[in-house]
């Protein structure tokens, strides 16, 4: 489904930076993946050149077979809005509009038919528990909420891959393991392929795979069993294996 | 640091977004300070005529005021609205709200201080500069020399210190009792979309109505009289009209799924709504200036062209001489022979005695058929021909001085008893005869037996063949011999009238370019407020997903509304008061509104293609 072969990321300035260097990864179908690492890892960077938002400087990025970086812009951007699915850590929800229209808001831009947007609205929104604040504006609702929202919004027109940039960042505990249950069960459910940058271990422990890099290198990978707790205990014990400084880590909750 | 220097590089370190409100207050400044050059030159005081000139400019001086205090007091207050949280942020530090008081007051009155001697300096420099031009381009003769406006800047100095220090008090009600809490989330809370109020929404769409229907069916002096209850009702049925109706068609649309949903569409619209409440007060603001802009030059253009054109539709021929006085007229007509010589001037002339009959209380000229028909040949115009018992009605069509408008219908006695009917059918309309009023022409042996004339004059008229480049020469002679009611030479007249009217014109048309200048430079600061919440907006967007096309396309509506919609108002408006006027006037004015609107339409255009320019590269830059 995903393949990142041979990627470097070297951004130029009076001292060239290397922000990623030789980072292979492949995601198959249905598979949901979690990047860690510390700050300033180049996780960001990774997830951002697989969104297509930044271009690598060396190595390509399969997507089903195809490189979307040799698109032109305008072809560009209609790939992301068709094939992909995005969650920010800042939900990105327009407060302009209400839920419901910002949830349609990637399927008016491709100018669907009313009828059929407002019924995949209703669909996804029943899934995800939010069809009682479909009508209302952003800012009369939680941060919970919002990201539920902004969930509907990347998943309404069925992308082949969900892109998650710490979704679970701005939200309280409980709102997290909601919205990383969510995740989860669409992912079962829909078997739709996911992948997800994170700092936070108790929701990467929702991923069916870890992938840990440092300084941009790639570091580490584990893979969950059936045990979602044995599965956080592990990503903790590489954490610190790896050394990040403690404030990365979030404290332990359960 | 101090808490002043604090205040200060608050300010200094923070060019970009104070630029806007600064630009604002600038303006402002700038448009009433060369108003005020112009309203208290020289020029424009002492004889009695320039003296009411200048009072109708005092009084436009004091709109202008009064404008400018709530549009700066509005600039500001949506400025600070977009500060809300640094406030926030500065009240978690500590700062207590005296203290923010006292900051935004010392910044206030720095921004206020140097924009209100920006707008001088700026205002002088322009001043100089179009007088330059024109003392080069127009005719005006060095009658509106450039003068030092000491008492216009102490004036412009005084008024906007002053407005700048209460604007500065308002702080207080602005930034009351606000909670730390609405300061820090500040700008994600909506400003309020202004809810459409349906008994408000028809107020507007009745007031302006009546306003137009009123200013269109008036006539002659009713219009005068009916001005000011219909600017008035106009001024509020327009502030309803961008607060209300637009608001209410807004919130239409946005229920209707079918359109709201339709590609790009939401994200414009959604916009629109949440901007409404600042965009109302902007809207109105420009299509009110504008509207001021376009009904003044508009006013004076036509006016002009009135005057001008009483004297050309009239007077066919280059000179003519009138005269009832047998002594003199052999004289004089001898005179402009000579003259004509001397300057080299060949001209076909004629002569005819003008008979005018009581007719139905009305004296009124009748012409026989070979008169007239030599004067028409003398400015190359169809001749006519009359059969015995026939009467054709020459038409007034020139200005309107007082004459009845409808065609005389009386019948003309004969001494022989007979009766002449005219009828509608004969009706032609010539320049032939230079006569303020509708006349008949019959046939030579008709007219021998009229009755008596109760008026006789003497008539010349000389069409100039060659030496074209004397007649300005010739005039001025004849003039200074001959008295001025009985001689006429069209150039010479309208030259006249120009020189008197130029300077006027010229201000005018000063004043209405400025001020339309300002309407366009309120609509892009307006825009530039917008920017940063844009670029977030579209950067969000475009990482979903947004081609270029999209992008402009978006971008190109939402200029374009923010551009033409007050415009289109004001284009109305304007076209409204101009048919107004001339109703005053019995003159169509129609030729000259098209003109004067159809300039600033097409400037307007200029100015939105070179915003919509920059702001899209502005926002693309950030993608």
């Amino acid at each position: 489904m995903l393949n990142v072969k041979q990627v470097s990321k070297i951004y130029e300035g009076k001292i060239a930076y290397p922000a990623l260097t030789d980072i292979n990864l492949t995601i198959d179908e249905g598979e949901f993946v979690g990047i860690m690492g510390p700050s300033g890892s180049g996780k960001t960077t990774l997830l951002n050149m697989i969104a297509t938002i930044d271009e690598p400087t060396t190595g390509e990025i399969l997507i089903n077979g195809h490189n979307p970086h040799q698109l032109k812009k305008d072809a560009l951007a209609k790939f992301r809005r068709r094939e992909l699915g995005f969650v920010f850590q800042d939900f990105n929800l327009l407060h302009t509009l209400t839920v419901e229209e910002n949830i349609v808001l990637p399927l008016t831009l491709d100018g669907k038919k009313v009828k059929e947007m407002k019924q995949k609205a209703n669909e996804i929104a029943e899934k995800l528990g939010i069809s009682t604040i479909m009508k209302k504006r952003t800012y009369e609702i939680s941060g919970g909420q919002a990201q539920r929202a902004a969930v509907a919004r990347a998943m309404i027109h069925g992308p082949k891959l969900l892109l998650a940039d710490e979704p679970t960042g701005n939200l309280d505990s409980k709102s997290s393991r909601d919205v990383m249950e969510m995740l989860e069960d669409i992912n079962k459910k829909e078997r739709t392929t996911m992948m997800l940058v994170t700092h936070d271990a108790q929701a990467a422990s929702y991923c069916n795979r870890v992938v840990f890099i440092r300084d941009g290198k790639f570091y580490s990978e584990i893979h969950r069993g059936d045990n979602r707790q044995a599965f956080f205990q592990k990503i903790i014990d590489t954490l610190s294996l790896m050394g990040g400084d403690a404030h990365d880590l979030s404290t332990i909750r359960v | 640091m101090t808490f002043r220097q604090f205040a200060f590089n608050n300010v200094i370190r923070n060019k970009r977004l104070y630029a806007a409100y600064f630009l604002s207050s600038l303006f402002t400044v700038m448009v009433f300070f060369t108003f005020s050059i112009f309203a208290n030159h020289p020029a424009l005081s002492g004889n009695e005529m320039n003296g009411s000139v200048a009072k109708g400019m005092n009084i436009s001086a004091g709109i202008i005021y009064v404008f400018s205090f709530f549009f700066i007091l509005y600039s500001m207050s949506s400025f600070l609205q977009s500060r809300k949280r640094e406030f926030g942020l500065l009240m978690i530090q500590g700062m207590s709200m005296k203290q923010i008081r006292l900051m935004v007051f010392l910044e206030n009155m720095l921004i206020g201080f140097f924009a209100t001697l920006g707008g001088i300096f700026l205002g002088v420099v322009f001043a100089k500069g179009i007088l330059l031009i024109a003392e080069n381009v127009l005719i005006i003769e060095s009658a509106l020399p450039f003068y030092f406006p000491t008492q216009a800047i102490i004036m412009t100095f005084v008024s906007f210190i002053v407005l700048f220090f209460l604007i500065s008090l308002f702080v207080t009600y602005v930034l009351r009792s606000k909670k730390l809490i609405e300061l820090i989330k500040g700008n994600k809370i909506s400003k309020g979309e202004p809810k459409a109020n349906l008994f408000l929404t028809l107020l507007a769409v009745l007031l302006l109505g009546i306003g137009y229907t009123t200013a269109l069916l008036a006539k002659g002096t009713m219009v005068v009289a009916v001005m000011l209850p219909v600017i008035i009702v106009v001024i509020i049925g327009t502030y309803l009209l961008f607060t209300q109706l637009s608001v209410y068609i807004i919130g239409k649309l946005r229920k209707k799924e079918s359109i709201f949903w339709f590609k790009t569409n939401m994200l414009l619209f959604s916009d629109l709504a949440f901007r409404m409440k600042d965009n109302a007060r902007t809207f109105f603001m420009v299509a009110m200036v504008s509207t001021v802009a376009f009904s003044a030059i508009g006013t004076l253009f036509g006016f002009q062209s009135f005057l001008t054109s009483g004297i050309k539709d009239v007077n066919a021929t280059t000179f003519s001489y009138k005269s009832s006085e047998k002594e003199t007229e052999k004289q004089d007509v001898e005179f402009i022979n000579q003259t004509l010589k001397e300057e080299k001037i060949t001209a076909d002339s004629e002569h005819m005695e003008m008979h005018y009959y009581e007719i139905a209380d009305d004296s009124r000229l009748i012409t026989k058929e070979s008169d007239f028909n030599a004067f028409a040949s003398l400015i190359n115009e169809k001749q006519v021909e009359v059969k015995d018992g026939q009467v054709i009605i020459v038409k007034y069509e020139g200005p309107n001085f007082g004459q009845k408008s409808h065609l005389p219908e009386e019948s003309i006695p004969l001494d022989s008893g007979v009766t002449l009917k005219p009828n509608e059918e004969t009706v032609i309309s010539s320049r032939a005869l230079p006569v303020n009023d509708s006349y008949y022409i019959v046939s030579d042996s008709d007219y021998e037996k009229l009755s008596e004339p109760i008026q006789n004059q003497s008539f010349y008229a000389w069409q100039v063949t060659g030496g074209e480049s004397g007649i300005m020469a010739a005039s001025e002679k004849l003039y200074n011999h001959i008295e001025r009611y009985k001689i006429m030479s069209v150039e010479y007249e309208i030259y006249e009238i120009m020189k008197f009217y130029g300077p006027i014109l010229f201000v005018g048309l000063f004043i209405g370019i400025v001020f339309f200048v300002s309407a366009g430079s309120f609509l892009y600061f307006r825009l530039y407020m917008d920017l940063d919440e844009d670029k977030q907006k579209f950067l969000s967007i475009s990482k979903m997903g947004l081609t270029v096309k999209e992008l402009k396309k978006v971008l190109n509506r939402q200029t374009a509304i923010l551009f033409f919609a007050p415009i289109i108002v004001a284009l109305v408006h304007g076209a409204v008061a101009l048919t107004a006027l001339s109703h005053l006037f019995f003159y169509s004015l129609f030729k000259e509104s098209v003109m004067v609107l159809g300039v600033f339409l097409l400037i307007q255009i200029i100015y939105f293609f070179i915003v919509r320019h920059f702001y899209t590269k502005q926002i693309k830059n950030v993608l």
